[in-house]
């Protein structure tokens, strides 16, 4: 008899042969698709459904897929998210078109091309003292209408029991959020010149985390799986910042927050880190992560992944690794085949492995490369594996 | 307290810029200049030193974006001092270099380290910021006379707006007088060996490397 997606990807989660690898796509955004290859999707399959956006937000780009397009991507897993507060969908919704995009936190994006949005809206910019960040306007993160709906879906899904059900609560990365705030450049030279205030910036930010990702999980009780949290660590070569800093700055927050996570819920801990982040991957196993995404195979060690699955395919679910850099908005539909075999050959055997893009497939990917990519992971993903 | 000699100024200026003391790398620009050391003594035998130690840690793995970030930050802290003593034949620029992240990005922070490291080994610099228009490089040309045009595009979304610029580039019929390097997360040799670049550097230091071998 067929695995339930769930049971699927649950048994590929506790490092056995399911019957298929797993796929992941569309769930959150780091696993997601834009909204022009989506589009493009649905006029391939012949689905007709709205185009909506995920958290509600049309200027991250990033598609809430329908059922019936999961469904043919054979998506194992399903997301429930929260959204920014009503009051500020509502300011956003209402605002002047093309202004500035502000989120409750304060930071936002801009419009520099129709349709383009980046992340440059930064409040604390020019803070540069712990009384600044006290005297800051911080999010509420007690308002209900972030999660209210959570708690159906997630209940919805939960009583289905076909799918693996991922939380995946936005803006909840505290490396990320310090950016966000301050400017990338401005807060990595922070952490350089005045470590105190730095870590006191995300020790403020990953405290209001933590009291959403509270609730989240109250509202969620056992309907779930998988907990998405994370931060960029990598870069295309090596990491943002030295193991020693990261180990004494962020470390201890992203310890305490999956701590928190494991002590209110069975759910498995993914864990989102762009780049190269090999180096860190030893802490990552001691803090307690179970899922590591995305395995950005075309940045430095991470390419190696004979080495990730012998040295950590025991401790480690991998997600990810069909790249997002060249094979798929560039190769063909045979080398995106290629690829997906090749990668399943090396992380799928013994389970441990979900199959996903790198990140979220951006609008120069072709739809016909995305169900390449799903339907060779089902062609190829049959356990027991074969041709490898 | 004995009086500090130039050698005193000269190595704490180093140590300054390799530490990313912004202030105290000025002081010492200061102190060098009321002491009667010439400006070329400054930056080749301390500022330059100290930015090659840094991109070469960077290289090594020793140095990471905040140590690199704040020793620039450094280094153009003591120019902007340095600078106005120093005159055209003090220290004869190498060449003028455009640099610019391509229309539809917006990512600068590889760029403006590409900047100081080749600020610092002897080029003019024009910066011409983030979300720059094709056509806006061609006018830079034209204005500048630059030796070499450097291209930054971190997504792959907009990967093909560097093609796009070089051919804009070539149509102005200014392709030949310039040489065209180009960096970013998703940028690799073969890449700009397809669109036409005339070379590609994965870090700031070895843009460097990359800028000089192209015009020696």
């Amino acid at each position: 008899m067929p695995l339930t997606s769930r049971e699927r990807v649950l048994t590929a989660i506790d490092h056995e042969e399911p019957d298929r690898v797993p796929i992941v796509i569309g769930v959150s955004n780091a696993t997601g698709i834009k909204m022009g290859p989506y589009r493009e999707l649905k006029r391939r399959i012949g689905v007709d459904a709205p185009d909506s956006y995920l958290y509600d937000w049309p200027e991250l780009g990033t598609a809430a897929i329908d059922e019936a397009t999961m469904r043919r991507l054979h998506g194992d897993v399903r997301g429930v998210l929260d959204l920014e507060p009503a009051t500020v969908l509502e300011r956003n919704r209402t605002r002047e078109p093309h202004s500035d995009y502000v989120n409750s936190w304060g930071s936002g994006a801009v419009e520099i091309a129709p349709g383009e949005w980046f992340p440059m809206v930064e409040p604390l910019a020019d803070a540069m003292t712990i009384d600044e960040l006290e005297r800051f306007p911080w999010p509420d993160m007690d308002d209900p209408t972030r999660i209210d709906h959570m708690r159906a879906e997630a209940a919805r899904l939960a009583a289905d029991g076909e799918f693996a059900i991922m939380a995946t609560p936005w803006l909840l990365f505290p490396l990320e959020r310090a950016f966000a705030m301050q400017g990338m450049d401005r807060f990595l030279m922070n952490c350089a010149l005045d470590p105190e205030f730095a870590e006191a910036l995300l020790r403020k930010i990953a405290g209001l985390c933590e009291r959403l990702m509270g609730h989240v999980l109250d509202a969620l009780g056992d309907d779930v799986d998988i907990i998405k949290i994370g931060d960029d660590l990598g870069t295309q070569q090596s990491l943002l910042m030295s193991p020693a800093m990261y180990r004494s700055m962020l470390k201890p927050i992203h310890a305490e927050s999956i701590a928190s996570i494991r002590r209110r819920t069975k759910a498995k801990v993914f864990f989102h880190t762009d780049g190269d982040v090999f180096p860190l991957l030893d802490d990552l196993v001691e803090i307690g992560v179970d899922i590591l995404n995305p395995i950005q195979t075309s940045a430095g060690r991470m390419a190696d992944l004979a080495t990730l699955k012998r040295r950590y395919g025991s401790a480690l679910t991998f997600c990810g690794g069909i790249d997002t850099q060249r094979v798929l908005p560039n190769g063909t539909p045979d080398e995106v085949r290629a690829e997906v075999r090749r990668v399943i050959g090396e992380l799928a055997p013994g389970g441990g492995y979900l199959l996903a893009s790198v990140h979220t497939i951006m609008n120069d990917v072709p739809a016909d490369n995305i169900l390449a990519m799903v339907d060779a992971a089902e062609a190829y993903g049959r356990y027991p594996l074969v041709g490898r | 307290m004995t009086a500090r000699t130039e050698a005193d100024i000269l190595d704490a200026l180093y140590r300054n810029i390799l530490q990313g003391e912004a202030q105290p790398s000025v002081a010492e620009v200061r102190a060098g200049l009321e002491l009667g050391s010439r400006p070329t003594v400054l930056l080749f035998e301390a500022m330059i030193p100290a930015l090659e130690e840094v991109g070469s840690r960077f290289e090594s793995g020793e140095y990471f974006l905040p140590e690199m970030l704040i020793s620039a930050r450094a280094m153009r802290a003591a120019m902007e001092v340095l600078r106005p003593h120093m005159s055209a034949t003090d220290a004869p620029s190498l060449g003028t270099v455009v640099m610019g992240t391509v229309a539809g990005d917006i990512h600068d922070i590889g760029k403006d380290m590409v900047d100081i490291m080749l600020e610092g080994a002897g080029f003019s610099i024009v910066d011409l910021g983030v979300n720059v228009p094709a056509a806006r490089f061609v006018d830079a040309i034209r204005e500048h006379r630059p030796a070499v045009v450097g291209m930054s595009a971190f997504l792959t979304t907009t990967m093909p707006q560097v093609e796009r610029t070089i051919e804009a580039i070539r149509e102005a019929g200014l392709r030949d007088g310039v040489r065209i390097i180009i960096g970013g997360a998703p940028i690799n040799d073969a890449f700009a060996a397809l669109v036409g670049a005339d070379g590609y550097a994965p870090d700031a230091s070895s843009a460097v490397r990359v800028t000089k071998a192209l015009l020696a």
